[in-house]
C-alpha cells in the first residue's frame, strides 16, 4: 500500500484492507474464469459453462468461492497424498476421483486442478479450477450414461496425481489421460486453458501476498471468513424454531428401472447445535443417480441461502459454519459404497438443493422458495461404434420455485450455465431446431408462479444415432407451497403427432434416432407460492398474453376470467370465482398435504 | 467538398445537469465553450441555446458552421430506463420466446434463490412467429411464409407498434426472408420503421442477434425523431453544416445511418470523452494511455495502444447483450456521489450506490446525510470548500459528521482513518476495474500514461497512479468537457461484418473474396454517401477467428487486402500471438476456424489546427491560498493553485491542490507536475 491509502494499524487487518482484500479475490476469480470460458474447446465448457474457481487457504479452507453448492473440501484428498512439505511453486495437482475425495467432486467428468500459492518462502493458500471434460473415456461418447452399473463405467479415474512439478508437465501421465478420451483434441484444449486458469489464480494471489504480507492476508481470510459465518449463523438461527423439522422427496428412477427412491432429510436446532440428518434415506440405487455427498455441501446449500445477494460477504469456509453437524449413511443413496455408479448425480443433487427449502418451509410454515426442477440433460451420439465418435449435448432449462416475494425463474437450467444457440447447433452437428419455446402451463399455480419449463423439438439431420436422456419430475414434480400448486411434470417425445409417437423414458439411454426424426422434449416447471386466487389478475392476464398460461388455466387455477381474445378481465366473472376460495395446506403434490414425509 | 471552405466547427454534449457547447474555428485553433441548462424535455431547446451563446462569445454568424458534432445520451438512457418504443419482432417460427429464454442462464455472479429475472424490452405478445426456413450456409430449406407476415403486419398495425424488427435463424448467412418480410410489412406499413438482423447484426447466435435488432428498433422512433428535429433546428437557423452524430466506435456519422442504426449510439457519449482522451494525449505526445472519467455515479476506463482504443464485439448495455463494434469501455459504479456504508456483518462497502445530484453528497446541503467519497475527500481537505470558481460551497462540517458516525463509530475508527479508508477503498475498486482492461487484456498498465478526466478523474488520478505504478499521469487542459474536444477532432467511422464459417483445413478462399469485396463495396458505399472526401478514406480488413472447438473469437487485422492462402496463414499467426497474449498461451498445433469477416471504412475530416497554451510566469504565481489537507496520514499545509492562470511551461511540486472550474487536481508529496504546450499538466513521480 503507498502512503497515500496507509492505515494505523489496529486490528490485525482493518476493515479497509479486509475490503481491499475481498474485491481483489473477486477480480481474480471473475478474471480466471473468462480466461477458462474463452480458451475452453468442450461445448460443455464454452457454451454451457460448466466450471468454477476459488481460492483456498493454505489449511485448505475456502477463502473465495462460486455461489453453487456442488464441491466439497476440495484439498484434502490432495495433502493427504502430497504434505504440504513436499509442495513446491510451479506443481498442480489434479484430480476427479469421487470416492477417493470423499465426493468433494461428485461425478468424474469433473476435472479438479489445484496450483499451492507460495509466499515469503511458505505455503500460503492454493488457487483451485475445475472444469467439466466433455469425455474422459468410459462405456460411451460423453463417458456418463443413464445406464451405467458401475462407476468403472463413467470413465478414468483420475487420484491426486501432480501433473506439473515445479512447472514441468507429467508428459507420461498426461499422454495416458490423452489416450482415454475419444476426443483428444478437446482434451487438450481444455487441460490447457484449466492450467491457464489455476496459474493464473496462482499469480494473483502472489500478488496479493506481496502487497500485503503474508501475515496481513491470513488473518484476513479468517476475518472474511468469520463475518460470512456471523451473517449465516445469526440468519439461520432466526429462521429454524427449536425442534426436529423433516422433510422426504422422490428420485422417479435410477435409468435402470429402479425405484422410486426416498431422500429423508431432518434439521435438529438444540440451544447450541444444529443438526442435518440424512440417515433415513433409502439405500443407494443400481444405477447412476447416486449422489456422493461431501457433508461441505449440505452446509453449503443453507450457507448460499442465507448470504442471499449480500454482496458485502464472500462465498467462503464460513457460509459452512452454520450447521455444525451433517449425518449421512454409508450405503445410502447419498452415502453410496465403491464402485456404485454416479454418473446422474446432479438429478439428486438438485433435489436435495431443493428439499433444503422444503425443510425451512415445514420449520416455518411457508416462509422459503417453493420446489424446482433438476436440469434436463439430453444428448445424442453415434450409433455406428466403427463411426468418427460424436457427441451432441445439449442442456435444456427448468422452471424453478416460486419465492416467498415473487415468480420462480422461467427457462433456468442452473447458474451461469448457457444453451446452445439453435445456429450454433446447426453449425456443428446435423441437427436442426425446431421449437424452443416457454411451455405453457408447466409453472405451478400460486400468489407466485412456479417458473415455466421449456418445450425444445429438434429434427436429426444424421446417420443413425443413440439418444440418452435425463429429465426431472415427470411424475413428482417440483412441489407447492403455502397454497401454491405443484408445477406441470415433464416428458420427451419421440415423433409427436405421428404414427411411430411414443414417450421415451425421462432417464433413460440407447434409445435409436434416425434421419427425419424429430424429438421433443418438455421440461418440468417449479411449484408455486400462496394461493392462486391471490395472484393480482392483471398479472394473470399478462402471463397469458406472453404465453406462459393459458386462458384455460387462468380461470380454473387462478379463478381469472378473461374475454375471448384473453386481452381484457372479466371483473365480475372473476371475483364470482375468486368467491368461492378453496382450502389449501401447506405443501401442493397431486394434491395438498401437511407435510412431505 | 464545400463544407471544407467553412472554417468553423461546434460539438455539443449533452449530459444529465448541462450542455457542453465548444466552438472551434479550424483555421486558427482559437476556441469558446459555453455551458447552459440541459432542457430534458425536448433536448433540442438546450442545444440550439448552447450553439446560440458559442456563435455570441465567438461573435460569428450561423453560416459560419461547417461542421455540427453531436455526442447523444438519447438512445443509452432509452435502453436503461426501459422507456423505449412498442416494438414487435418476427421471428423464425417456434422462436416466439426467444428472448423470454435468452441463454437460460442465471448470471454466474448472482444467488441462485434472489436473482430477479429483467424485463425484456418487447414482450412476448409483441412476436410473431413467421414459417420458413435457412440452414447455416443460407440454403433455404422451407420458404418464407408470406401470408404469416401479412397477418403479422395486421397484427402490428392493430397493436399500435411503432417499430419492427426481424431477425430469422441463419439470416447472417442469406437476408433474402428477411428483406421479403421486410417488403411484406412496408406495403401496408409505409411509415413503420423496420430493421433486419442481416443489416444491424450479421453474426450467428440467434439470441444475441435478436436482442440488438430489438435494441435498434426500441430507439428507433425516438431517436428519429430527435435527430430529425436536430437538423430542422440547424436549417431554421440556416446553419450549414452538417449534423454528424458519434457512434459507440469512437467515430461519427451522418444523421441518415443514425436513423437505420441508432442503437450505435449506445455508448456515444462515453465514446466521445475516449475520443477527446485520445485526442489530448496525441498533442501531448502520448498515444498509449489508460483513460478514465469519473463522474458521480460512475467511472468509464478503457485502454488506448498506438493512438487507438480497444475495441469490442461483446460488449452490454445495461443487462442486454451488444454485440455491435463498440469502444471496450469498462463501467463501475464508482464516482465522487458512491455512498460508504457499513454492513451489519462491519464490512464498509463504498458504491456502486450512489447519492447522485439529489440529494448528493452530505457536503451539498441538500439533504444527504450519508456520507460519499466527496465527503471523504472534502473531510480531509483535499477538495476546496467551494466548487465552480466559488459558485457552488460545500459544508465541509457536514461531511465530517457524516463520516464520523456513518464509518468511523461502527468500525472505531479515527474520523480521518475512516474517510481516508473510504477512499482506498474506492481507488481499490477502480484499480480492479482498470485491471480488467489492461492486466487481463495483456497490457502492463505501467506501460501506459493515465489520463484521468471528467468532474471527479483528476482528484483520484494521483493515487490510482501510484497503486498502479503508473510513472506519468496527463491531465488535459479541460477534463470536464472532453467529450466536446473528441467530438470536433472525430473521424466518420463504420464497419461492416458478416458470419461465415470456415473450418480448416479447407478454408473457401473464393467465398471469402467475395465475402470480403461484398463487404467492401458497402463500406466504400458508406464512405460515398457520407461525402468523405478521397483522400481521406481507409477501408480496413478483419477476421475473427478462433481454435477449432472453441466458442469465443478473437478479432485480428486480416494480413493484406486478398483473400489469399499466404494472407490468410498470416492472419492466423496474428491469431496465435493475439491468444498467447490475452490468455498466457497459444495453440499452434491446432487447427483454427475463420469465423466471421469484417471491413471497417474510416474516413478522416481534415484536422483542425489547435491552438498552443499561453506561456506564463512562475507556477508561484497562481497560488491562490494553502489549505490543510490529509494526504497521507499527516495534516499538512497545502498550496491551492488557480488552473487557469498556470502557462504552459509552469512546473510545481506536490502536495497541491489545483482548482479549476470543471474540477479539482490533487499531486501528493514527490510527485511533480509540468504544463506542457497544449496545456496539459503532465505528472511524473519526483
Amino acid at each position: 500500500m503507498n502512503d497515500s491509502t496507509a492505515l494505523s494499524p489496529k486490528a490485525a487487518v482493518d476493515p479497509v484492507t479486509l475490503e481491499i482484500v475481498k474485491g481483489a479475490l473477486r477480480a481474480a476469480q471473475a478474471e480466471t474464469e473468462a480466461l477458462l470460458e474463452r480458451t475452453a474447446m468442450s461445448d460443455v465448457i464454452r457454451e454451457k459453462k460448466d466450471f468454477f474457481t476459488a481460492f483456498f487457504d493454505p489449511a485448505g479452507a475456502l477463502v473465495s468461492g462460486t455461489p453453487i453448492p456442488i464441491f466439497g473440501h476440495i484439498l484434502p484428498p490432495i495433502l493427504e497424498r502430497y504434505p504440504p512439505e513436499t509442495m513446491r511453486p510451479g506443481d498442480i495437482y489434479w484430480y476427479n476421483d469421487c470416492y477417493g475425495s470423499a465426493g468433494a467432486v461428485s461425478h468424474l467428468n469433473d476435472q479438479v486442478f489445484v496450483a499451492p500459492v507460495f509466499a515469503e518462502g511458505k505455503l500460503s493458500g492454493f488457487a483451485h479450477s475445475w472444469a467439466h471434460f466433455t469425455d474422459i473415456g468410459g462405456m460411451q461418447p460423453g463417458s456418463m450414461s443413464p445406464k451405467a452399473t458401475d462407476i468403472f463405467q463413467e470413465g478414468l479415474m483420475v487420484p491426486p496425481v501432480r501433473l506439473y512439478r515445479e512447472g514441468v508437465l507429467n508428459d507420461e501421465l498426461f499422454r495416458i489421460f490423452a489416450r482415454n478420451t475419444r476426443f483428444p483434441d478437446k482434451l487438450r484444449g481444455d487441460t490447457r486453458a484449466l492450467t491457464a486458469a489455476v496459474r493464473l489464480g496462482e499469480r494473483r494471489l502472489c500478488e496479493l501476498f506481496a502487497r500485503f504480507g503474508r501475515a496481513v492476508i491470513l488473518a484476513a481470510f479468517e476475518m472474511l471468513n468469520r463475518q460470512t459465518e456471523a451473517a449465516v449463523r445469526s440468519k439461520l438461527r432466526a429462521l429454524f424454531p427449536p425442534g426436529t423439522h423433516r422433510f422426504a422427496d422422490v428420485i422417479e428412477s435410477d435409468g435402470l428401472g429402479n425405484g422410486p427412491f426416498t431422500i429423508r432429510i431432518a434439521m435438529e436446532v438444540g440451544g447450541n447445535h444444529i443438526a442435518f440428518d440424512a440417515m433415513e434415506t433409502d439405500d443407494a440405487a443400481p444405477g447412476p443417480i447416486n449422489w456422493l455427498v461431501n457433508p461441505a455441501v449440505p452446509r453449503m446449500i443453507f450457507g448460499l441461502f442465507f448470504l442471499g445477494d449480500d454482496r458485502s460477504l464472500l462465498v467462503n469456509e464460513g457460509a459452512m459454519r452454520a450447521i455444525d453437524e451433517v449425518r449421512l449413511r454409508p450405503g445410502s443413496l447419498l452415502q453410496p459404497r465403491f464402485p456404485a455408479p454416479l454418473g446422474q448425480r446432479g438429478l439428486t443433487l438438485v433435489r436435495v438443493v431443493n428439499m433444503c427449502s422444503g425443510v425451512m418451509n415445514a420449520a416455518t410454515g411457508g416462509k422459503a422458495n417453493a420446489g424446482g426442477s433438476s436440469y434436463a440433460i439430453w444428448s445424442l451420439r453415434n450409433a455406428d461404434p466403427a463411426a468418427a465418435p460424436f457427441f451432441m449435448n445439449d442442456g435444456v432449462a427448468v422452471g424453478f420455485g416460486a419465492r416467498p416475494y415473487g415468480d420462480g425463474h422461467d427457462a433456468v437450467y442452473f447458474v451461469a450455465q448457457e444453451n446452445n444457440p439453435a445456429e450454433y447447433l446447426a453449425q456443428l452437428y446435423p441437427v436442426r431446431l425446431l421449437r424452443y419455446a416457454i411451455r405453457c402451463d408447466s409453472g405451478g399455480p400460486g400468489r407466485w408462479r412456479g417458473g415455466c419449463g421449456v418445450v425444445r423439438e429438434i429434427e436429426w439431420l444424421g446417420e443413425d444415432a443413440l439418444l440418452a436422456t435425463r429429465l426431472d419430475g415427470t411424475k413428482a414434480p417440483p412441489w407447492g407451497v403455502a397454497g401454491g400448486k405443484a408445477g406441470r411434470p415433464g416428458r420427451i417425445l419421440l415423433n409427436p403427432g405421428r404414427a411411430d409417437e411414443r414417450v421415451l423414458a425421462p432417464l433413460g439411454d440407447g434409445v435409436r434416432v434416425r434421419k427425419g426424426d424429430i424429438l421433443r422434449i418438455e421440461t418440468t416447471g417449479g411449484g408455486g407460492f400462496g394461493h392462486p386466487f391471490d395472484r393480482e389478475a392483471e398479472r394473470v392476464r399478462q402471463d397469458v398474453l406472453a404465453g406462459f398460461v393459458s386462458p384455460a388455466e387462468a380461470r380454473g387455477e387462478y379463478g381469472v376470467v378473461l374475454s375471448d381474445d384473453g386481452r381484457t378481465i372479466d371483473r365480475e366473472a372473476t371475483r364470482r370465482r375468486r368467491a368461492r376460495r378453496f382450502p389449501t395446506k401447506l405443501f401442493h403434490r397431486g394434491r395438498y398435504r401437511d407435510a412431505m414425509s | 467538398m464545400d463544407q471544407n471552405r467553412i472554417a468553423d466547427a461546434v460539438a455539443i454534449d449533452i449530459g444529465g445537469t448541462f450542455t457542453d457547447v465548444t466552438l472551434l474555428d479550424r483555421r486558427t485553433g482559437r476556441v469558446w465553450n459555453a455551458k447552459t441548462p440541459s432542457t430534458p424535455d425536448d433536448p433540442s431547446d438546450g442545444f440550439m441555446a448552447g450553439i446560440e451563446q458559442a456563435l455570441a462569445l465567438a461573435g460569428l454568424a450561423p453560416d459560419a458552421l461547417g461542421y455540427v458534432f453531436h455526442g447523444t445520451t438519447v438512445a443509452t438512457n432509452l435502453i436503461l430506463e426501459g422507456k423505449g418504443a412498442k416494438a414487435a419482432l418476427l421471428t423464425t417460427e417456434g422462436f416466439r420466446h426467444v428472448l423470454e429464454i435468452g441463454r437460460h442462464d442465471i448470471p454466474r455472479k448472482a444467488n441462485m434463490y434472489s436473482w430477479v429475472k429483467p424485463k425484456r424490452p418487447v414482450p412476448p405478445e409483441r412476436i410473431y412467429e413467421i414459417a420458413g426456413r435457412l440452414d447455416p450456409d443460407g440454403g433455404e430449406v422451407t420458404p418464407l411464409d408470406e401470408a404469416a407476415v401479412r397477418a403479422a403486419a395486421a397484427a402490428v398495425a392493430a397493436e399500435g407498434v411503432e417499430a419492427v424488427a426481424i431477425c430469422f435463424l441463419h439470416a447472417y448467412a442469406d437476408p433474402r426472408h428477411e428483406r421479403r418480410a421486410r417488403e411484406i410489412l412496408q406495403e401496408s406499413l409505409p411509415h413503420i420503421p423496420v430493421s433486419l438482423s442481416s443489416e444491424v447484426l450479421p453474426v450467428f447466435r440467434e439470441y444475441e442477434r435478436s436482442m440488438a435488432t430489438i435494441l435498434n428498433v426500441y430507439v428507433m422512433p425516438k431517436v428519429s425523431t430527435y435527430v430529425g428535429r436536430l437538423e430542422g433546428r440547424l436549417a431554421e437557423r440556416r446553419i450549414p453544416g452538417r449534423l454528424l452524430l458519434m457512434k459507440s466506435n469512437g467515430g461519427v456519422t451522418g444523421a441518415d445511418t443514425i436513423r437505420t442504426q441508432p442503437v450505435q449510439t449506445a455508448l456515444s457519449g462515453p465514446a466521445a470523452g475516449v475520443m477527446g482522451a485520445v485526442f489530448a494525449g496525441e498533442l501531448a505526445g502520448f498515444r498509449n494511455l489508460i483513460t478514465i472519467d469519473i463522474g458521480g455515479t460512475s467511472a468509464d476506463i478503457c485502454l488506448v495502444k498506438d493512438g487507438e482504443p480497444g475495441m469490442t464485439n461483446e460488449g452490454r448495455i445495461g443487462d442486454w447483450p451488444l454485440q455491435v463494434p463498440m469502444i471496450d469501455i469498462n463501467t463501475i459504479g464508482a464516482g465522487g456521489g458512491s455512498i460508504a456504508r457499513v454492513s451489519e456483518a462491519g464490512a464498509l462497502t463504498v458504491g456502486p450506490d450512489s447519492a447522485g445530484a439529489v440529494p448528493g453528497p452530505a457536503c451539498y446541503g441538500r439533504g444527504g446525510t450519508e456520507p460519499t467519497a466527496t465527503d471523504a475527500n472534502l473531510a480531509l481537505g483535499r477538495l476546496t470548500p467551494a466548487l465552480l470558481d466559488g459558485r457552488m460551497a460545500l459544508d465541509a462540517a457536514a461531511a465530517k459528521r457524516a463520516v464520523a458516525e456513518r464509518v468511523a463509530r461502527p468500525l472505531g475508527l479515527t474520523p480521518a482513518e475512516a474517510a481516508r479508508g473510504i477512499l482506498a477503498i474506492l481507488d481499490s475498486n477502480m484499480v480492479g476495474a482498470i485491471r480488467v482492461v489492461s492486466v487481463e487484456r495483456g497490457h502492463d498498465p505501467r506501460d501506459y500514461v493515465l489520463l484521468p478526466f471528467g468532474g471527479a478523474g483528476p482528484l483520484h488520478g494521483a493515487s490510482l497512479a501510484r497503486l498502479l505504478g503508473i510513472k506519468t499521469m496527463l491531465v488535459p487542459p479541460a477534463p470536464g468537457v472532453l467529450s466536446a474536444l473528441g467530438l470536433l477532432v472525430s473521424s466518420l467511422k463504420a464497419e461492416f461484418a458478416r458470419t461465415a464459417l470456415q473450418r480448416p483445413p479447407h478454408y473457401d478462399l473464393a467465398a471469402m473474396g467475395r465475402i470480403f469485396a461484398e463487404l467492401q463495396e458497402q463500406a466504400a458505399q458508406w464512405l460515398e454517401h457520407e461525402g468523405v472526401p478521397e483522400g481521406g478514406c481507409a477501408i480496413r480488413w478483419q477476421a475473427s477467428l478462433r481454435y477449432l472447438h472453441q466458442g469465443f473469437e478473437l478479432t485480428v487485422p486480416w494480413a493484406g487486402e486478398a483473400a489469399t492462402a499466404e494472407a490468410a496463414e498470416a492472419t492466423i499467426a496474428a491469431f496465435h500471438r493475439l491468444h498467447e497474449r490475452l490468455y498466457t498461451f497459444s495453440q499452434e498445433d491446432t487447427p483454427v476456424e475463420i469465423v466471421t469477416l469484417r471491413v471497417s471504412a474510416t474516413g478522416t475530416l481534415p484536422r483542425p489546427a489547435i491552438r498552443e497554451w499561453p506561456r506564463g510566469g512562475a507556477a508561484a504565481d497562481a497560488v491562490i491560498g494553502r489549505q490543510e489537507a490529509d494526504l497521507d496520514g499527516t495534516l499538512r499545509s497545502c498550496p491551492v493553485y488557480d488552473r487557469a492562470r498556470l502557462g504552459a511551461g509552469a512546473k510545481l511540486r506536490g502536495p497541491a491542490i489545483i482548482r479549476q472550474l470543471d474540477t479539482t487536481t490533487l499531486l501528493f508529496p514527490g510527485q511533480i507536475a509540468e504544463v506542457e504546450r497544449y496545456g496539459s499538466l503532465v505528472v511524473v513521480e519526483a
